[in-house]
């Protein structure tokens, strides 16, 4: 029994990068072909578990490398199964469906947009705008750190809760001017109080950079409030259908 | 149509990387990969060949005390509305045209701008402000203090 690694699936047609790293002991991928479908599979470690930093790594980097020119579809992390199953469990009895699946991603990329906040700046703002929070910053500043602290507490309260407004109305505006531009968008929950997006896009690989300026221009018009990461292009991970 | 693999293309406003793993940081490859992807039942047991995976804790959450306190704590470091409450445009207004409001905008400008720079100086010296000024709005390495290792 050999433990094979699958990383996505693509058209048989599809040329593969040839010095893709694997995360196995080989340090190589290869394809295993079946009908219109290939998968793209590597070797796996034997002597620890899967989840390192470099397997986590060396998942996105073959799949993106992979989407840079073709569409690809993701497995998800980590996907393992026995050499022989790969085509008997996998490509064969899923084929048709995997390859509709695969025609609908195939002229496609996604981008990942995250923004955030330069604190400075948005703090101003919401100081400008919040009477609440200048009198509380007044009354914190006029007490000892220690004798302040719930008045500190609800400081910080007031304020992460008026990032989160500011936000929600920054992050609908950005995904607005995107969409003209898009397939389709994921928004995902921003993970820290000063993080203004972090947003998935489908584009067609045709309107790349038509979709790449749009960002620049957002960028420009935003760039005294925050700062915006464009990663990509990437394999379409928010947009595998589920199964 | 070309279709062009752009590293860092654009002008400049907007960090770019090609993807998480590389240019990107790991907080960026776990948010991309984790919990996405195919999932088909022959995936269902790993642990059929044997295969041992990690525990990979994805996320952060937000709003706790301590959040609370960081964000007091950089509220309070903005000193723009602690003496007399005055904000900055109003200063430099005040400074730079003794009252007279509007009009001989083109003319001030270089003034104000130069007004401008002395409220900041003062207000850096007040606030206690550490270094971080503005650069150009780009591609400044994020954070290493948020990545999570393994």
């Amino acid at each position: 029994m050999t433990p094979t690694y699958v990383y996505g699936l693509v058209a048989a047609d599809t040329e593969i990068p040839e010095e893709l790293p694997g995360l196995g002991p080989s340090g190589t991928i290869s394809i295993i072909t079946h009908g219109k479908l290939a998968a793209i599979v590597s070797d796996v470690p034997a002597d620890r578990p899967l989840g390192t930093r470099d397997d986590l790594i060396a998942h996105e980097t073959v799949l993106d490398s992979v989407a840079a020119n073709a569409g690809v579809l993701p497995m998800r992390f980590p996907a393992v199964i026995e050499e022989q199953g790969v085509v008997a469990e996998l490509l064969e009895p899923h084929h048709d469906h995997l390859v509709e699946v695969l025609a609908g991603l195939e002229s496609r990329t996604q981008f990942t947009l995250k923004g955030r906040y330069e604190q400075d700046a948005v703090l101003r703002e919401v100081l400008a705008e919040d009477a609440e929070v200048r009198g509380l910053q007044e009354t914190v500043r006029a007490l000892p750190e220690d004798a302040a602290y719930y008045d500190r507490v609800r400081l910080g309260e007031l304020v992460v809760g008026a990032l989160e407004e500011r936000r929600r109305d920054d992050a609908e505006h950005m995904l607005e001017r995107l969409r003209p531009t898009v397939v389709d968008a994921v928004a995902h929950q921003p993970a820290n109080p000063d993080d203004v997006i972090n947003a998935a896009f489908l584009v067609e690989r045709a309107r790349q950079r038509e979709f790449e300026d749009a960002v620049e221009e957002l960028g420009r018009e935003q760039a005294e409030r925050m700062r915006l990461r464009l990663l990509g292009p990437l394999a379409p991970y928010d947009f595998v259908p589920a199964e | 149509m070309s279709v062009a693999t752009v590293q860092g293309g654009g002008g400049g406003y907007v960090e770019r990387a090609p993807s998480g793993g590389r240019g990107g940081s790991l907080a960026d490859v776990v948010e991309l990969i984790l919990d996405k992807g195919l999932v088909i039942d022959v995936f269902v047991r790993v642990s059929l060949v044997g295969i041992e995976i990690l525990t990979i804790d994805a996320r952060i959450v937000v709003a706790s005390v301590d959040t609370y306190l960081r964000f007091a704590e950089a509220t309070n470091r903005l000193d723009l509305y602690a003496k007399g409450g005055k904000d900055l445009p109003e200063l430099v207004e005040g400074i730079t045209e003794g009252g007279t409001k509007g009009g001989a905008k083109g003319k001030t400008t270089g003034m104000i701008e130069a007004a401008a720079d002395k409220v900041g100086d003062v207000l850096d010296g007040i606030g206690q402000q550490p270094e971080e000024k503005e650069e150009a709005p780009r591609r400044r390495p994020r954070q290493r203090s948020r990545e999570r290792e393994e």
